[in-house]
């Protein structure tokens, strides 16, 4: 008999669900979201790509020594390692807006990856490019060195 | 003596949340014999810790090992970790770790709980237990920032502070939710439908508890006191913040359903406890070394004991991780329980076992 009462008032109790596309869920304030990046407080130190656990972030340079961050939506896990490892504040940091789903058109997993070999590859090959020019510059110096 | 036949379940079947596979021997209704076979999610995770990722990432990996025990995986990684560089955590990062595992506890239970309904065909219950549940999932979001994978622990300490705002929320919504967990505790108790069904269903004895090694609210349920929360001060201060075994004698579904709901009392002592005596200190101690020899920790997790063991060799990478999940223990357990029992039953006591595949296997 109480089974059938309390059967009788949920007709009239309000559903317990919310319309959610048109409704927002809860997301509290510090809400793991999308990782931000300013480029004008960066030092380049490359820690946060060091830390990071997927390899969601990644630096790749140009044979003028100027480094451009790239970063992964879909492979980041959002556990701001990389915020906690930044040596100065504010040039990466997480907002608490829920990051965006990825598309096939993005080509996320093969094109990160083909991007990941390439940015550590364009390191490298500055990396090497420095010290073949500063292997010149020292024959250099040292042929004037021998004329003196 | 009848005809025997053998029925398979799974690995894919409705009533399993898992990929476990059981092959019954059956007389009639009755199951004569049964074998497990339990390692189909294989996903290499102790390989990959040991080889591709650094021992500060992978409490972020083995994290991602169980989806509702997360944390109990993060925290035991982290702690023999902190063995293996040898630095103690600050208290308030202990008091955090146990917020944190208490609340998992809390929605782990009840997800575990409303399958058992759900598989004994009373899905009304299964609505109202997930509907409970939800509460559990937004705190744990209010604390960690996510709902399911926390990234809480890391090694030396935890990632984020509690705020005093999510502190008074998480007590205003317990007090909230004592009222429908006594609710629940009634329905589970005294509902003639579902003791029909889980009254006397995949009883295991004492001894026979003692005898295959069971761990968690199994082996409690049948009157082993069996808890790792008891038993190590060391490393989290269980006893200070108000733990209390819950046991029951019987063994079987209705008894494990109700330590579990006993249990939920006591996870929610625990963490007022801790919000009311959370001491001021600093959340990580930093240091450079390098992990170095070898280490072991248990702790409680939802489902009982897990073991974790690393060894390092002073270099960034570990030389071995090793994790033994509480659903390993508890396997030969499982095949014992079902003799004598109605194939009916299998759904219902195959949920109350709370088995997690993905732990096991890894």
């Amino acid at each position: 008999m109480k089974t059938f009462f309390k059967a009788l008032g949920n007709l009239f109790r309000k559903p317990v669900t919310i319309k959610y596309p048109f409704e927002q869920t809860y997301i509290p304030d510090d809400y793991r979201g999308m990782i931000g990046f300013d480029e004008n407080l960066c030092i380049w130190c490359r820690r946060c790509e060091m830390v990071c656990p997927p390899g969601a972030i990644v630096f790749s340079q140009d044979m003028d020594g100027k480094q451009t961050y790239h970063f992964n939506r879909a492979v980041c896990i959002y556990c701001s390692e990389c915020v906690r490892a930044c040596p100065k504040e504010g040039a990466i940091f997480q907002t608490a807006e829920p990051a965006k789903c990825a598309l096939k058109e993005e080509n996320i997993n093969n094109g990160w990856n083909a991007l990941f070999d390439e940015a550590l590859k364009s390191r490298a090959d500055y990396a090497a490019e420095k010290k073949r020019l500063a292997a010149e510059k020292a024959a250099v110096l040292k042929t004037d060195d021998e004329k003196k | 003596m009848g005809k025997q036949y053998e029925i398979p379940l799974g690995a894919q079947h409705i009533s399993l949340l898992e990929p476990l596979h059981f092959k019954f021997t059956t007389e009639n209704e009755k199951i004569v014999d049964t074998t497990a076979n339990i390692f189909y999610v294989h996903r290499g995770i102790e390989q990959a810790c040991c080889s591709k990722f650094k021992f500060r990432q992978v409490s972020f990996v083995v994290g991602r090992v169980c989806g509702l025990c997360s944390i109990s995986h993060s925290t035991a990684y982290s702690q023999v970790a902190e063995k293996l560089v040898k630095i103690e955590i600050p208290r308030r990062a202990k008091y955090l770790r146990m917020l944190v595992i208490e609340l998992d506890r809390i929605h782990s239970h009840l997800l575990c709980l409303s399958h058992v309904a759900e598989n004994s065909g009373f899905e009304a219950l299964f609505m109202k237990t997930m509907q409970y549940r939800e509460f559990s999932m937004e705190l744990l979001e209010a604390v960690c920032g996510n709902r399911i994978q926390y990234d809480f622990s890391i090694v030396g300490g935890v990632a984020r502070d509690l705020k005093p705002a999510v502190g008074q929320m998480i007590l205003e919504r317990l007090k909230k939710f004592k009222p429908q967990l006594d609710e629940l505790v009634d329905i589970y108790e005294n509902n003639w439908t579902l003791s029909l069904k889980n009254k006397g269903a995949g009883a295991i004895t004492k001894e026979d508890a003692m005898r295959l090694n069971v761990v968690g609210p199994f082996a409690r349920a049948a009157g082993l006191a069996i808890d790792v929360r008891n038993e190590t001060e060391d490393l989290l201060p269980w006893k200070e913040v108000g733990f209390e075994m819950v046991l029951d004698t019987a063994g079987d579904v209705h008894a494990r359903n109700m330590v579990r709901l006993h249990e939920l009392y006591v996870s929610m002592r625990i963490i007022e406890n801790i919000i009311a005596r959370l001491p001021e200190s600093a959340l990580i101690t930093e240091t450079k070394a390098f992990p170095d020899g070898e280490a072991v920790v248990r702790i409680e997790a939802p489902r009982g004991e897990l073991f974790y063991y690393a060894k390092g060799n002073k270099t960034q990478v570990l030389e071995r991780l090793k994790i033994k999940a509480p659903t390993f223990s508890n396997v030969s357990a499982m095949v014992e329980a079902f003799k004598g029992n109605e194939y009916g039953s299998v759904p219902a006591i195959i949920a109350s076992y709370d088995p997690c595949l993905s732990c096991t296997s890894r």
